[in-house]
């Protein structure tokens, strides 16, 4: 079949108008494809789950992430067999300067100091700045990218205006961290917030969720199991998942995303199905007669219609690598757009993602040409010559 | 001794379709030797073309018996077939039938991609063919480029490059001017006198016809006798005692 390559491509892109125009709109629904496809890809198995991480479990209320739980659920989960420790993992809101720029819109956590470096390892801080924000109680510390973004050093004053709690932090910047996910957070001691706190605020004793570290990375399930086990017939059940799965349920939080991905990459795939098989078709049929005229010389069926599908294979091919192509220069643009939603940050049109999205391309080419080619091989000869001038 | 290239026997091919039933060919015996130039002519309808297609296996005869080249065409698959008319039959048609999107060396290539050869040997054999019908220069013309004549003397380069047997021609000077199908008749009485090849060709005109050694005539899908054309036939079939 190598041998009729240079056939195959010059016939496959003999209307140049029309070439041009099927390539055009597989590279543009490639395109499309290829950047729901990294979005898939960040998003739900979005960078590379850390050792640490594989150990981590998020507890919250079983009713949603709105709802509290008693603080001292953190004791009672720690002295669980298989559990190495845990913290309080708050979560604060509130504002920072003007709420109305978007720029100021960052991840800010109430955490226990003395606990946070040991159950999140993986993080990478100086051993002064670690020692500030265990020791002072109104420090913070922030990722690198944050600080760099609002020009923070190292003891700048940082003003937080609560709004699920009514409290105004006052914290001192301790220093900077980096970690794997490169995202835009900030840590502050939770003894701060509860003391910032009014006596007698039923929010003093509660937390949002807990972060748990379990002893082994096959104990997790377990884990989570017993730790709502534990919580089962209290007024505030608990529902516990790892960290990962934890993220990916608040992505899907907006919406079925993962569903809606999906289908609009269905969509988009069955659209081009259909585009790409009418053009095949046409293209086929004003061609039966070429088709009589190879089978005369001694073409078989066969390669009648190994060449009608490698056509197809080709076009699409080339829509499909320009596409493929163009999206992984679109992503680059997003995934420096994507502020702090740490996943889309590893949004990325990786070689599995070019492999599939090519895939993608090509067998939709050979889907849409099946049909013609295999009755364009099937017609017979004089049938076929019936269409020569 | 002659060696027959072509023997039918009670060769019949029918068309039917719903209630259309057209005899094409009946019963028709010929046979034509290694060297023959031989001219098959009748009107319109009469069955020419229909002969032409079963004795180049690009249709299945209804009845009667047909060997080509001491095969009998029956007996094979169409995949079989296929690779036996790319080796054994070079097949040239009223309209040329080149591929636009191929240069006429490319167009004389085809049929050798079909076989053995490496690149270098198809480009070198289709450039020979094409030197042989004169058109030596213009190996990277496209289609469009030639003149009707320059595309059938291709279409003629085509059909010999794989060096067949047997050489079929439907109607070939049926596009082209007076001058022109001189030139391919010519070109084809070559063929048949310096190569020795086998030459069936259909033509509606006694000046093609007069090219070619035999001539034989077809009416109403039936194969005259050699020697008798139509009104001959008739006066003969009114007066029984001659022989048919
Ligand atoms: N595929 C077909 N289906 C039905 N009838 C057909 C088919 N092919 C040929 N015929 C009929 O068979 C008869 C002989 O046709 P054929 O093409 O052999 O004639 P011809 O002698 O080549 O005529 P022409 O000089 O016009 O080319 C005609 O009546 C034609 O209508
Ligand atoms: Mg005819």
């Amino acid at each position: 079949m190598h041998r009729l390559g240079s056939l195959i491509v010059k016939s496959g892109l003999r209307n140049r108008r029309r070439s041009a125009l099927t390539i055009a709109s597989t590279a543009a629904s490639l395109c499309l494809l290829g950047i729901l496809m990294a979005m898939y890809g960040a998003l739900f198995y979005g960078g590379d789950e850390t050792p640490a991480q594989a150990l981590r479990l998020i507890t919250h209320h079983k009713v949603g992430l709105a709802d509290a739980m008693p603080v001292s659920y953190r004791d009672k989960i720690r002295s669980l067999a298989g559990v190495r420790d845990a913290m309080v993992w708050q979560w604060f809101g509130g504002t920072y300067k003007d709420a109305r720029d978007q720029r100021n819109f960052f991840a800010r956590f109430a955490v226990e100091p003395d606990r946070f470096f040991r159950i999140r390892p993986e993080i990478v801080i100086s051993g002064d700045a670690k020692r500030a924000f265990e020791n002072g109680r109104t420090a913070c510390i922030a990722t690198e990218k944050l600080a760099r973004k609002f020009g923070w050093k190292t003891g700048e004053r940082i003003t937080l205006v609560g709004d699920i709690f009514p409290v105004t932090l006052e914290l001192t910047l301790a220093g900077t961290y980096t970690d794997p996910e490169n995202s835009e957070a900030l840590f502050f001691s939770q003894d701060y917030l509860r003391e910032s706190l009014p006596v007698g605020n039923s929010q003093r004793d509660q937390a949002g969720a807990f972060q748990v570290q379990a002893m082994s990375a096959a104990d997790v399930v377990k884990v989570a199991r017993e730790i709502d086990a534990a919580f089962d017939n209290s007024p505030a059940p608990t529902k516990t998942e790892s960290e990962r799965a934890f993220q990916l349920s608040f992505v899907s939080f907006l919406g079925n995303l993962k569903l809606f991905l999906a289908a609009v990459s269905g969509a988009i795939a069955f659209t081009l199905l259909l585009v790409s098989g009418n053009t095949i078709s046409m293209s086929v049929r004003e061609r039966v007669g070429e088709v009589g005229i190879l089978k005369t010389l001694g073409f078989t069926p066969g390669m009648i219609l190994g060449m009608i599908l490698g056509e197809s294979a080709v076009i699409s091919g080339i829509g499909g690598g320009m596409g493929v192509a163009l999206a992984a220069v679109i992503c680059v643009g997003l995934r420096q757009g994507a502020g702090g939603f740490a996943n889309l940050q590893t949004m990325a049109v990786t070689p599995a993602v070019a492999a599939l999205a090519m895939g993608t391309a090509v067998l939709i080419g050979l889907v849409s040409s099946v049909g013609p080619a295999v009755s364009a091989s099937r017609t017979s000869i004089l049938e076929s010559l019936r269409y020569t001038g | 001794m002659s060696e027959a290239v072509i023997e039918t026997t009670k060769l019949t091919k029918e068309f039917i379709r719903d209630e259309f039933h057209v005899v094409a060919l009946k019963d028709a015996d010929l046979t034509v030797n290694r060297g023959d130039f031989v001219a098959l002519m009748g009107p319109s309808g009469s069955g020419k073309s229909t002969l032409l297609h079963l004795i180049a296996a690009m249709d299945r005869p209804s009845s009667g018996e047909i060997r080509v080249l001491g095969q009998d065409l029956r007996a094979l698959t169409d995949r079989a077939i296929a690779h036996w008319r790319n080796a054994h039959i070079g097949f040239i048609f009223q309209s040329f039938n080149l591929l636009p999107v191929l240069s006429a060396l490319e167009n004389v290539e085809l049929p050798l991609k079909l076989t053995n050869l490496k690149g270098a040997e198809r480009m070198e054999h289709a450039a020979t063919a094409l030197k042989l019908v004169g058109l030596g220069d213009r190996l990277g013309h496209y289609p469009r480029q030639l003149s009707g004549g320059q595309e059938q003397r291709v279409a003629i380069a085509r059909a010999i490059v794989t060096d067949p047997d047997l050489i079929l021609a439907d109607e070939p000077t049926g596009n082209l001017d007076a001058a022109s199908a001189t030139d391919v008749l010519t070109m084809l009485a070559r063929l048949n006198k310096e190569f020795g090849k086998t030459i069936v060709m259909v033509t509606h005109d006694p000046h093609a016809a007069s090219f070619a050694t035999r001539v034989r005539h077809l009416e109403k899908g039936l194969l005259l006798p050699e020697g008798q054309a139509p009104e001959e036939w008739n006066a003969a079939a009114a007066h029984p005692g001659s022989e048919g």
